[in-house]
């Protein structure tokens, strides 16, 4: 193996940007991709991915603001090239994982146990958005930029999200519809 | 805003701070007990999402960046370090170049032209005894009659050769000419360097250098046929030399 010489102490201003960006985003952004992917491994190399690719074009980041949505962009779309080339099932946990080992942990306890399971059953097209509002800190309208939509349609899907939710939780009764609970 | 909007638009942000929202929600209390829920939920939907991050996911990804990083650098440097050494083997070879250069024949006949610069100066012919004495000392035989208007020769060393310099007029103008007996040259070329022109013309048991510094046109051909026919013989004209074998033409004597 070849030998590398020693690190050098000196850093530059570039590498100590995206230094503070991995250590600020690197949490959420695992967050997100493993409940894209509902994988810990495939969500670790993704995460690792984007910030490798965010290094090569860390110059177009201007605004720490913009920092997280522009990671999260470039994790969207690292998962889809994954798909193109693997050509891997989406994870749609509506029909049955929810004994996956994933969820075979110590965490799975509680409130939060079940919640975790209720969204490992969410279909896709509502986790998405869903995530980028939760974890991503997205308004609708960035979310409906963000997915190419209409931000009407991505407040009905994010209301059509909760409710799937709230009937996953509820043992699969009817949703609440859209009149008062 | 009604309470059926007011609970769409809780639904899908919650987080909403919008105007009109928190306006009914103050004037509603079924729909602030409803927000309330609301936010309970996704403090609970937060909690269940943020799922515990691998220990050291960050450093990972920063030793994979500096890793690909000083791999890069170290390929550029490689190929700077290509890039300088191909310049040195360029300039080393353009210095091996201009090495073996200055032994060339050329290069030899103009640096041994200025300790004999009077000799162009000459007009009075010398002769053809004067001539063949002059090839004799090299040891070499002239076959042929000897070119008119030769004001002056000499044996001269050259570099490593032993040559017979001579001076040709031709209309006037001098031509430095050096005879290098023995020496092989593939064929006829001309050369210029600095203010001296010449040409070197292969005979055939040595070279014949031809150059000289005036302005104007010299006729090297003609010189070159003048000496060609002294030196290898004009047609069917045997070779003599003074041991009485006849070696070949214009060779050089044992």
């Amino acid at each position: 193996m070849k030998r590398l010489g020693p690190v050098s102490l000196v850093v530059n201003p570039r590498q100590r940007q995206f230094e503070a960006l991995t250590r600020a985003h690197a949490g959420d952004l695992y967050r997100y991709a493993y409940w894209l992917c509902g994988q810990d491994a495939l969500a670790q190399d993704l995460v690792q991915e984007t910030l490798l690719r965010a290094w090569k074009s860390l110059d177009a980041l201007r605004e720490a603001d913009a920092a997280k949505p522009w990671l999260l962009t470039i994790l969207r779309r690292e998962h889809a090239r994954l798909y193109e080339r693997k050509q891997m099932d989406v994870v749609e946990l509506d029909e049955g994982l929810a004994e996956d080992a994933a969820w075979a942990s110590p965490e799975r306890h509680g409130d939060a146990a079940e919640l975790r399971e209720a969204m490992s059953k969410l279909p896709h097209r509502y986790r998405e958005p869903l995530l980028l509002q939760v974890l991503g800190g997205m308004s609708c309208e960035e979310i409906a930029v963000e997915l190419g939509q209409q931000p009407g349609a991505v407040m009905t899907q994010l209301f059509r999200a909760r409710q799937k939710l709230k009937s996953i939780l509820q043992g699969g009764r009817a949703e609440v519809q859209h009149g008062l609970p | 805003m009604d309470c059926l909007e007011f609970r769409r638009r809780l639904a899908a942000e919650p987080q909403s701070r919008a105007a009109e929202l928190l306006s009914h929600r103050d004037s509603c209390a079924a729909c602030r007990a409803a927000w309330e829920r609301a936010h309970a939920f996704e403090r609970e939907l937060r909690d269940a999402l943020e799922v515990p991050v691998p220990a050291g996911l960050a450093e990972r990804v920063l030793l994979a960046q500096a890793t690909g990083e000083r791999r890069h650098v170290l390929r550029r440097r490689r190929t700077a370090f290509a890039l300088a050494a191909s310049v040195l083997v360029a300039i080393g070879g353009r210095l091996a170049w201009r090495q073996l250069d200055a032994h060339s024949l050329p290069a030899l006949a103009v640096a041994h032209m200025p300790g004999e610069i009077r000799s162009l100066d000459l007009t009075r012919p010398i002769g053809a005894p004067a001539i063949k004495a002059g090839f004799a000392d090299r040891g070499v035989t002239l076959r042929g009659p000897t070119p008119a208007d030769v004001t002056y020769v000499h044996d001269c060393p050259v570099g490593p050769y032993k040559t017979v310099h001579l001076v040709s007029r031709v209309d006037g103008m001098p031509v430095a000419v050096l005879y290098v007996p023995g020496k092989r040259v593939a064929k006829a070329s001309d050369f210029h360097r600095g203010s001296w022109r010449g040409r070197i013309v292969p005979l055939d048991h040595g070279a014949l250098v031809m150059l000289t510094n005036r302005a104007g046109t010299p006729d090297f051909g003609a010189v070159a046929t003048g000496w060609r026919a002294a030196i290898d013989g004009m047609g069917t004209a045997q070779a003599t030399t003074r041991g009485g074998s006849e070696p070949g033409p214009g060779h050089l004597a044992p």
